[in-house]
């Protein structure tokens, strides 16, 4: 289990940092009543916007509904999904609306997203929490006029680390004081990158802390990944390639379509990468990038103790993509030179002449006078007629 | 940078906490950066939420990554910090000065 989720405040007062914000959260919805106006949360990633959400909503009795900018990108998506909610409130008992990432929405793709959500905010019938990384662009402008708005700061680095000695305390396990403070200056501020990259060195492999364990080298990942000595281990490597996802989709395909290993196991792997990939898809297509948690997930069932499966960057074998290279190369000169003669397309010879052209040339019963350079690609070619 | 403290000339805004610096006041002054009061140039330090004194930023570990304007403003002192029970120590005073923040 993630450290951040196993770690995550079960009440306010074990949150740490940003009090006064907290206090300000707090007090706005223990007085809310209908007509109140919602509340911007704007702060940096991994300070608790989601989290004092969820702990408040507990505190006072409301059901979180929890949304994403991908669910209010569309007029018609906002209305279908807070319609009922707001109309009905009480058939869904005390609901609270928390939408988180709401300066993601922006672009031509939105269809009113935006305008739909202020028309919403100006009259709220529940409570309507927005979260939101940044307020400064124009969209913003407009959702900050109908709501108020509470800032959150990052993290002191001091506290960040007062908070991580407290959970590897926990977790009944320590660090170099080197690591600790490499780990809390390179979080920034963000304690769930901060947990996530602590837990990746605690549990994975051997700390590596005077470089960033951030990656982006695939061929000394997927290697480290496929030699990894257990599932946190390969967790912990996969996690840290921060890398474009199609591109790591690509990089296991490319690995493990070209590496030895058995018919049953490269089925059961392309099956995974398979998955993966149905997933990658879907995020792009629909804009659910909340999705690509998920993606790591998948792609760490590749993993098995001891597969010989080492990194490619082709995903064909070296001596077909070598063939492919300069017989392709060959092919085509050839079928130019040829396809002035016959009066056609190289391409309409290639595909339709050239079959023939080897057959007959193979039965003997076409003599042709081809260069030399042209014989050696010929005679390949009719070896591999069957 | 050199600040240099010269009693204004003309009337000017503090590039900390933008008020007026009247004419003649006595302020900081520095060549294409501008001009600050002198409380405003008084080293800021964050307060430690334990026992509410200053938390000791100069001379803290993390004192070139703390961005002092920009992070939250409460923070714990080394002294609370190195308690054994600093985690409970810290939590009784956030909701002794935040009684809100208790759950019911």
């Amino acid at each position: 289990m993630m450290w951040s989720e196993k770690y995550r405040p079960k009440n306010i007062l074990e949150m740490i940092g940003n009090e006064e914000a907290k206090e300000s959260f707090v007090n706005w919805l223990g007085k809310w009543i209908k007509g109140t106006k919602p509340l911007l949360l704007i702060g940096p990633p991994g300070i608790g916007k989601t989290t004092i959400s969820l702990l408040g909503a507990k505190q006072f009795g409301y059901d979180m509904i929890g949304l994403n900018a991908s669910d209010v990108r569309s007029k018609q998506r906002i209305q279908e999904i807070l319609g009922p909610v707001l109309g009905s409130a009480g058939i869904f008992g005390k609901p609270m609306i928390f939408v988180d990432e709401v300066d993601g929405i922006h672009g031509r793709s939105d269809y009113g997203g935006v305008e739909a959500l202020v028309e919403i905010l100006k009259e709220p019938t529940v409570p309507i929490v927005l979260a939101a990384n940044s307020d400064t662009s124009d969209k913003m402008k407009a959702i900050k006029k109908v709501t108020t708005t509470i800032k959150f700061r990052p993290l002191p680095p001091r506290l960040l680390r007062f908070y991580l000695e407290e959970i590897l305390r926990r977790e009944g396990t320590s660090l170099k004081i080197g690591n600790i403070i490499k780990l809390v200056i390179d979080s920034r501020g963000d304690m769930r990158s901060m947990l996530n990259s602590v837990q990746a060195l605690v549990t994975g492999f051997e700390p590596q802390i005077d470089r960033s364990f951030e990656t982006t080298n695939v061929e000394d990942s997927i290697n480290a990944f496929f030699k990894a000595k257990s599932p946190d281990e390969a967790r912990a490597i996969l996690y840290s390639l921060r890398i474009d996802p199609r591109e790591k989709i690509n990089a296991f395909y490319s690995s493990v379509i070209t590496s030895p290993i058995s018919k049953d196991l490269l089925k059961e792997m392309l099956d995974v990468i398979s998955e993966a990939d149905v997933l990658y898809g879907k995020i792009v297509r629909n804009q659910e990038w909340r999705l690509l948690r998920y993606l790591d997930s998948i792609l760490l069932r590749l993993y098995k103790e001891g597969v010989p499966i080492r990194y490619s960057q082709f995903n064909l074998p070296w001596a077909m993509l070598n063939r492919l290279r300069w017989d392709g190369r060959a092919i085509k000169e050839l079928a130019t030179s040829l396809a002035k003669r016959m009066h056609v397309s190289r391409s309409t010879f290639s595909t339709f002449y050239l079959p023939y052209l080897l057959y007959c040339i193979k039965n003997k019963t076409l003599e042709i006078d081809l260069a030399d350079s042209y014989n050696e690609i010929v005679q390949k070619e009719m070896a591999s007629i069957k | 940078m050199s600040w240099r403290s010269i009693p204004m000339k003309f009337p000017g805004t503090c590039i900390v906490c933008k008020k007026k610096v009247e004419v003649n006041e006595v302020a900081l002054w520095a060549k294409g950066l501008g001009i600050k009061h002198q409380a405003c140039a008084q080293v800021k330090e964050l307060k430690c939420v334990v026992c509410e004194g200053p938390a000791g930023c100069p001379h803290c570990e993390f004192a070139d990554d703390c961005d002092l304007n920009r992070v939250s403003q409460l923070c714990i002192c080394k002294k609370c910090n190195d308690d054994k029970e600093a985690f409970s120590l810290y939590q009784k005073a956030v909701s002794k000065r935040f009684p809100m923040l208790q759950s019911n």
